[in-house]
């Protein structure tokens, strides 16, 4: 059974989305609604309940089946850039499919959100990285081993900390990336990393000065095939279990240069940004599970007889319509603030005349020397950043993370409140839907904790709506003034660096050198 | 009888509280797991303490304690592992709905549990019982059950364990309260003869409405003993994780948690008890389950907020507690 207010046309329920219509094609945003709505018919709700009984037992079991599933369904492809083969999707389009996957089974979904989370630093770095690992995960997806993503930001003495600039300054960053000649070495953990422990491929956040994590905070793209880089053990999660949280370990994990995401010490700059569009798809995620147990406990009432007749009692409708009326806000919510980010904060620079242009050089040209060799110069990260300073401002941002914060922070509560009422609702004696239920409500408590805890999103709404504040969201345009030593710009890629000699930066063994 | 001091009470909430620190709480995440050993292990000492009779007196080989010491005792034990609490309370409202010749083939040491089924799930005509009853807690592995009905009129049917016609299928699903393992419980053809509502036990509950009157308050008092346990816990990884420079508890966001948590446990929640020791109100008994409960769910919730991240993993033990709150 469906809940009504999730069947109206997409163009119906969110009129804001015409606004946007040069860029986001509503037509075909209700067709991937309606490809991951039977997506989630079809393959997750069928195994949902073995699936986290059976990872429950072992935390580290996963099942690929699913991913094969899944990117068969185009799920793996709705964050990569059309140039690079993906479906070009930005925060509204995760946000939609994520509601659908999570009515059944938020766990399995967040494979998928968490893979879409590791894409999303990439799409900062601009057209640079539209012909390397995400061209490679496109093409993986035609094999029988897609390859999946992640994110690594929490720390094991850091975890809000890490999600805040401010914070940022004070957090005890255990984590370390030394400069060496031609890139990095990474040293410290990771822990609670969504997809961790099956990524082929990890966004990683460290600093490269622990002493000044917040202005040296820097993303890298790891190849988990690296030598020094482990996953030290699984966790054993309350809900959400399909989905493994690993502790990484980074034993002097060698980068190269070319896979620094943007660049150096624009981290907590990018972190700010991909908040900001990862927040929507979380609040849909809240979203989904409250539905998931609206419909289930709707189909009970309505078609088990062991309900007795409750359907007739007047505070069963009243909850019910409460339920109902929760669901509904929350979605508004998140697609309000998906629509301000997508449309307002950052529509301008995927709409730019020069993005556009670039996204129609056939992928064969873009791949030659001259062309590539452009791409993934400094130049060309200077000029993605000067972009972003030409379409989008601070203000827009901290508006939008506000209100991507906004969504996520009530869509937690929601599903938290929702899953309850459900569970009070049919009692311990309801059969198979109370295992689905109490399943649903375990999963939903995590929507309070990840992606910054509710009450980290509430300061960040006060920030930037109830004070106006405006935060540094945008990665500085010239990060000369950062450097230690000019004579650093000159190491053979011209690129300034905080420190580019291993002379310069004492090694820090063993946990990263905690400042 | 007569009812016990504020001294001894005192006296059998501290063995009680103590048991729990001791005992229960180091093997909390082992019953949550499952581990009967473990369980019957617990079990073993709960009876060394006379805490399975509490309410019985010694001609029945119990501690011939009140009502109100029972909920201490549920109370603190729940404090430190809310299913074997639960456990406790089920046994002594089942023995407590008994007479004295039904006591009598009782042996030393058996656990019996208490349920109550709705019209719908159970019937009782002519001296029959017939139904199907889902998820019993603490019924895996009773002694004996004590059925508790409300129609045709309300009575307490007593069926010992390994009865033709009664079978017990594991409850693989049960989310919370793990200790206190439930089961389907099926219902073929039992005869037996019920004891009627204004029938007394032999400590003096009247059998049906009594026994569920005293279910409400038990629950209501394990309720209270899982919100000191989330707070206690709480409390405790509030002063010790630091963050931005200071410990958690330092910033508001965590302390108006633990404030509100504190508030919920000062507000009374204890049952009136008179001196036959039965509980005087149903009605109270109803709402005190429900505020407890809803405290302990908010409480237990909160606590896991407050841990982060951590809260959410199985090996530190409160997310165990947020879902043994969602069972009170």
């Amino acid at each position: 059974m469906t809940s009504i207010t999730a069947e109206r046309p997409l163009s119906e329920q969110f009129p804001r989305l015409a606004a946007d219509a040069g860029r986001l094609d509503v037509g075909e945003l209700q067709r991937i609604r309606a490809r991951a709505r039977r997506f989630a018919k079809e393959h997750i709700r069928p195994r949902a309940l073995e699936i986290d009984r059976r990872t429950g037992e072992e935390p580290a079991w996963f099942d690929w089946g699913l991913v094969r599933a899944g990117g068969e369904a185009g799920m793996l492809r709705l964050l990569i850039p059309r140039p690079a083969g993906g479906d070009g999707g930005m925060s509204t389009q995760a946000a939609v499919v994520m509601e659908e996957l999570c009515v059944a089974c938020p766990g399995i979904a967040l494979i998928f959100g968490a893979h879409a989370l590791g894409i999303s630093p990439l799409l900062l770095g601009g057209p640079s990285q539209w012909d390397g690992v995400l061209a490679e995960l496109i093409e993986s997806e035609y094999t029988t081993e897609p390859q999946l993503m992640a994110c690594a930001l929490t720390e094991p003495e850091a975890g809000t900390d890490v999600e805040d600039p401010d914070l940022l300054r004070r957090a005890r960053i255990t984590s370390h990336a030394r400069r060496v000649p031609g890139g990095f070495r990474l040293s410290g953990t990771k822990r609670f990393i969504s997809n961790g422990s099956v990524a082929r491929w990890i966004t990683l956040l460290m600093p490269t000065d622990p002493r000044r994590p917040a202005d040296t905070w820097t993303c890298f793209l790891l190849d988990t095939r690296s030598e020094g880089f482990a996953v030290s053990r699984v966790e054993h999660k309350m809900g959400q279990r399909a989905c493994p949280a690993a502790e990484l370990t980074f034993d002097e994990v060698f980068v190269p240069d070319e896979r620094v995401v943007s660049r150096e010490g624009d981290g907590a700059a990018a972190t700010t940004i991909v908040l900001a569009c990862s927040r929507p798809p979380v609040a849909a995620i809240a979203t989904g599970i409250a539905r998931g147990a609206y419909e289930r406990v709707l189909g009970w009432l309505t078609e088990d007889p062991a309900a007795n007749g409750l359907l007739q009692r007047q505070h069963v409708q009243l909850a019910l319509a409460g339920m109902e009326e929760e669901i509904h806000l929350a979605r508004q919510l998140y697609m309000d603030a998906a629509s301000e980010l997508d449309h307002t904060a950052l529509g301008g620079v995927v709409s730019h005349p020069a993005v556009r242009a670039l996204a129609h050089v056939p992928g064969s040209l873009r791949r030659r020397a001259p062309l590539r060799g452009w791409l993934a110069s400094d130049r060309a990260r200077d000029a993605t950043i000067a972009l972003l300073h030409r379409t989008t401002s601070d203000r827009a941002v901290t508006r939008s993370l506000a209100l991507s914060s906004m969504a996520k922070a009530h869509g937690g509560d929601v599903a938290m409140r929702v899953t309850g009422t459900a569970l009070d609702l049919v009692g311990l004696s309801a059969g198979p839907v109370r295992a689905e239920l109490e399943k649903l409500w375990r999963d939903a408590k995590l929507t309070q904790i990840y992606e910054g805890t509710n009450q980290l999103n509430r300061l960040e709404v006060y920030r930037g709506l109830c004070r106006s504040e405006t935060m540094s969201c945008l990665p500085p345009l010239r990060r000369i003034e950062l450097d230690a030593d000019a004579a650093a710009r000159a190491n053979g890629h011209g690129r300034p660096h905080l420190h580019t000699d291993e002379a310069e930066q004492p090694r820090v063994e063993g946990n990263g050198g905690r400042a | 009888m007569s009812a016990t001091s504020a001294v001894e009470q005192a006296e059998i909430r501290a063995m009680a509280r103590e048991l729990a620190a001791r005992e229960l709480a180091p093997r909390a995440a082992a019953l949550d797991g499952g581990g009967r050993d473990v369980f019957e292990e617990c079990w073993r000492l709960l009876v060394e303490l006379g805490f399975d009779r509490v309410l019985l007196d010694e001609r029945h080989e119990g501690a011939g304690l009140g009502i109100a010491d029972l909920l201490a005792v549920v109370e603190e034990l729940a404090v430190g592992e809310g299913g074997v609490a639960m456990c406790v309370l089920l046994c002594n409202a089942a023995l407590g709905t008994l007479d004295d010749e039904q006591l009598a083939q009782v042996p030393a040491g058996a656990r019996w549990a208490v349920l109550r089924a709705a019209p719908a799930e159970v019937s009782g005509v002519d001296g029959r019982l017939d139904g199907m009853v889902a998820c019993a807690l603490g019924a895996h592995g009773a002694d004996g059950l004590v059925i508790l009905l409300e129609v045709p009129q309300p009575a307490a049917w007593a069926i010992v364990a390994g009865a033709p016609g009664l079978t017990l299928e594991d409850d693989t699903a049960q989310m919370g309260l793990r200790a206190a393992r439930a089961a389907s419980i099926g219902i073929a053809g039992i005869e037996s003869a019920p004891r009627a509502a204004d029938a007394i036990g032999s400590v003096g509950i009247a059998s049906a409405p009594g026994a569920m009157a005293l279910l409400r308050a038990g629950t209501a008092a394990i309720a209270r003993g899982i919100s000191r346990c989330a707070y206690e816990k709480a409390l405790d990884y509030a002063q010790a994780r630091r963050q931005g420079g200071v410990a958690i508890i330092e910033h508001d966001a965590v302390s108006d948690m633990l404030a509100a948590m504190a508030v919920r446990l000062a507000c009374p929640q204890r049952a009136v008890t008179d001196s036959s020791r039965i509980v005087i109100d149903q009605a109270q008994a109803l709402a005190m389950k429900i505020a407890a409960s809803d405290a302990a769910v908010a409480s237990a919730t909160d606590a896991v907020q407050v841990f982060g991240g951590t809260g959410y993993m199985v090996e530190t033990g409160i997310e165990k507690v947020m879902r043994d709150a969602k069972y009170c």
